[in-house]
């Protein structure tokens, strides 16, 4: 007899809804089962929900404005994570995205118009051009050439706003007036309040994060996780994995462009860094400390890297080296970040108590 | 005809002539981030920071009164011994991980951080002049150049070539293409493939000190100039092709005269950015870049 010993495979409920699918996307549902730890993740994006939202009753108005930094540049953590950790592209020039944003709406308030709307479709337009282009470019050419082209572009950006005098070339623009949002009519958002500013920001925040996680959940993300784990199987399955790193792309584009284009209102000035490396390397280090691939590491990351930074600023100037020092030691000894470490010792502890 | 002459002659030359001993130099750097690339599958983006490590150490010998010529011996090997340290306590332990590409890139980036603010903090944001080994002026038909770029040019130019020698005509340099290609099968014949990657890390990173100690009396040393030659490095390996030598000695010197001479019409950042643009070009008509990789010539 020629029975293979094979236990029986258990019917999984998610089999059910599986069978709507086409055959492609239940294979990759069968290779990528959805994340068994999700609810840890749900309790930890509860946890840090509820600790944003008493947060400016705790600071004062100098903490509440360093939060709705960190929220910002959150955001471009976030855009990093959608690539690293969803299409496995590492991207070293997101302040491209970042800075462009915020140059079109400085330049926007203080030349032609004084409407949040208006602004927000210029940038999504201009980012959404930009990212097409440079995007295309840079994943045709692969592997470790896109983490090198978006450096590049990003750092050219830089030095073309540094040297370009009619945007204010190395002092860049400051005076940039604080626009009502009119979000119905007869509702504004006053921006001149903190809270007011703080909860408008979180609340974009948080659209953003459910946003991209309904996304990436669904099976767009699945190809791209695929495509990140196993390029060359992806075509076979009748996926084209160029489409998908390019929309993942100018998804992530836009969603640093997020924090870009509220940057200037809220510092009320942008200069030529904005574009540069540093921006760049904060959003990368932001994911990596809270870690790659679950979207809500990075978010963690972006705070607790701000609010450091804030606290080693008052005594030292040596940002550069407390970042590199953090990305030293999170490459070498924590690769998954603050939540993998959480998920390692919930682990092992659950094994030496069963 | 006369004025197109002249204005050829008086302005162009010199312009070709400044350019192809930046192409030189330029080519020293982009030879050491390609030959690590090539046999490691390692983007260095520390090696501009090494470069800028080398300027400092010019700086600090020469200052002491070593003299430039000993400086421009012991450097090199000072830069190759720190690269050597990167690749030992840093980038090894990386190696096995499947993602070793990116993590190692991430790793360099932070030792790139780490390195600026260092010598920020020893030496200060100033720019130090370091003086040049002899002053002087040579000029042929009415062109003058400073003998001291002619001489950064021979340098250069013997290094280059004692690259290619290395890797293209001696049995190390067999080795090292061979373990490009099929690391484990090199191993099996027994020889030790982590003495094949610590001496290329050695050798490139010492290039890199070498196109520091002679850049240095040129452009004068201060702590961001290895980030700023950096994108400028990698524009040449990318259009030069990863991991090619021929590649990145090519392009090394067309994306010098491109940005010389563009220069010469239009804003020199400008001229920069359409450096840039060439490179996406090349990468549209040639994702890989212009020439194979090390060990696939």
């Amino acid at each position: 007899m020629l029975q293979p010993s094979i236990p029986p495979v258990e019917p999984r409920p998610s089999l059910n809804t599986a069978a709507k699918l086409n055959v492609g996307d239940r294979l990759l549902r069968a290779l990528y089962p959805p994340r068994a730890n999700a609810w840890q993740l749900r309790w930890l994006g509860f946890a840090m929900l509820v600790l944003a939202a008493i947060f400016p009753w705790l600071g004062g108005p100098f903490y509440t404005r360093l939060a709705i930094e960190s929220f910002l540049f959150g955001a471009t953590a976030l855009s990093v994570d959608i690539l690293l950790g969803y299409a496995g592209l590492l991207s070293l020039g997101q302040a491209a995205y970042f800075g462009l944003a915020a140059y079109i709406s400085a330049l926007m308030y203080l030349h032609v118009t004084q409407s949040f709307w208006l602004v927000l479709v210029a940038v999504v337009t201009a980012v959404a051009v930009f990212s097409l282009v440079l995007g295309a470019v840079a994943i045709r050419a692969k592997g470790v050439y896109f983490a090198l082209i978006t450096f590049g572009a990003a750092e050219i950006l830089s030095k073309i706003a540094h040297n370009t005098r009619a945007i204010g070339g190395s002092d860049g623009l400051i005076g940039i007036p604080v626009p009502r949002i009119t979000l119905l009519p007869g509702v504004t958002i006053d921006l001149q309040n903190n809270f007011v500013f703080y909860y408008a920001v979180l609340g974009v925040l948080v659209l953003i994060y459910i946003g991209t996680r309904r996304i990436l959940d669904s099976g767009f993300g699945a190809v791209l996780r695929a495509i990140r784990d196993n390029s060359d199987r992806v075509p076979y399955l009748g996926y084209n994995s160029f489409w998908y790193k390019l929309l993942a792309y100018i998804m992530a584009a836009q969603v640093a462009a997020v924090g870009g284009l509220i940057y200037p209102l809220l510092r009320g000035f942008v200069a030529p860094h904005l574009f540069g490396f540093e921006v760049s390397t904060k959003a990368v280090v932001m994911s990596l400390v809270g870690g790659v691939g679950t979207l809500l590491g990075p978010l963690a990351g972006s705070v607790i890297v701000t609010f450091l930074e804030s606290a080693v600023g008052s005594y030292t100037e040596r940002h550069l080296l407390v970042l590199g020092v953090i990305f030293i030691v999170f490459v070498m000894f924590l690769p998954d970040g603050l939540i993998g470490l959480a998920r390692r010792l919930s682990a092992s502890r659950g094994k030496a108590a069963p | 005809m006369e004025d197109l002459l002249g204005y050829l002659h008086v302005v162009v030359l010199p312009q070709v002539i400044d350019a192809l001993i930046i192409g030189v130099a330029l080519a020293l750097v982009a030879l050491g981030l390609t030959l690590i690339f090539g046999l490691l599958d390692v983007i260095n983006l520390a090696h501009g920071d090494l470069y800028m490590l080398g300027g400092y150490a010019a700086f600090m010998l020469v200052g002491w009164g070593a003299g430039y010529w000993s400086a421009l011996v012991l450097v090199p090997i000072l830069v190759g011994a720190v690269g050597w340290a990167l690749e030992e306590l840093g980038i090894r332990p990386l190696l096995p991980r499947a993602d070793r590409a990116i993590v190692t890139l991430l790793l360099t980036f932070g030792v790139s951080l780490v390195l600026r603010d260092i010598a920020q903090v020893v030496w200060g944001t100033e720019t130090h002049a370091v003086a040049p080994a002899f002053t002087g002026i040579v000029s042929f038909a009415e062109v003058f150049v400073p003998t001291y770029r002619l001489f950064v040019f021979g340098i250069a130019l013997i290094a280059i070539f004692a690259t290619w020698w290395l890797v293209y005509r001696t049995r190390l340099g067999a080795v090292l293409r061979a373990t490009a290609v099929d690391p484990s099968m090199v191993a099996s014949f027994g020889i030790p493939i982590r003495w094949v990657y610590g001496l290329t890390f050695i050798y490139g990173c010492g290039l890199a000190g070498l196109a520091g100690v002679l850049l240095s009396p040129i452009y004068a040393v201060f702590p961001t100039m290895g980030h700023d030659f950096l994108v400028m490095a990698f524009a040449v390996v990318i259009v030069g092709g990863m991991g090619s030598i021929i590649g990145a000695v090519v392009a090394a010197l067309l994306l010098a005269q491109v940005q010389g001479l563009a220069s010469l019409w239009i804003p020199p950042v400008w001229a920069e950015t359409l450096v840039y643009g060439v490179m996406l070009l090349v990468l549209v008509a040639r994702p890989g870049g212009l020439f194979n990789r090390l060990g696939e010539a």
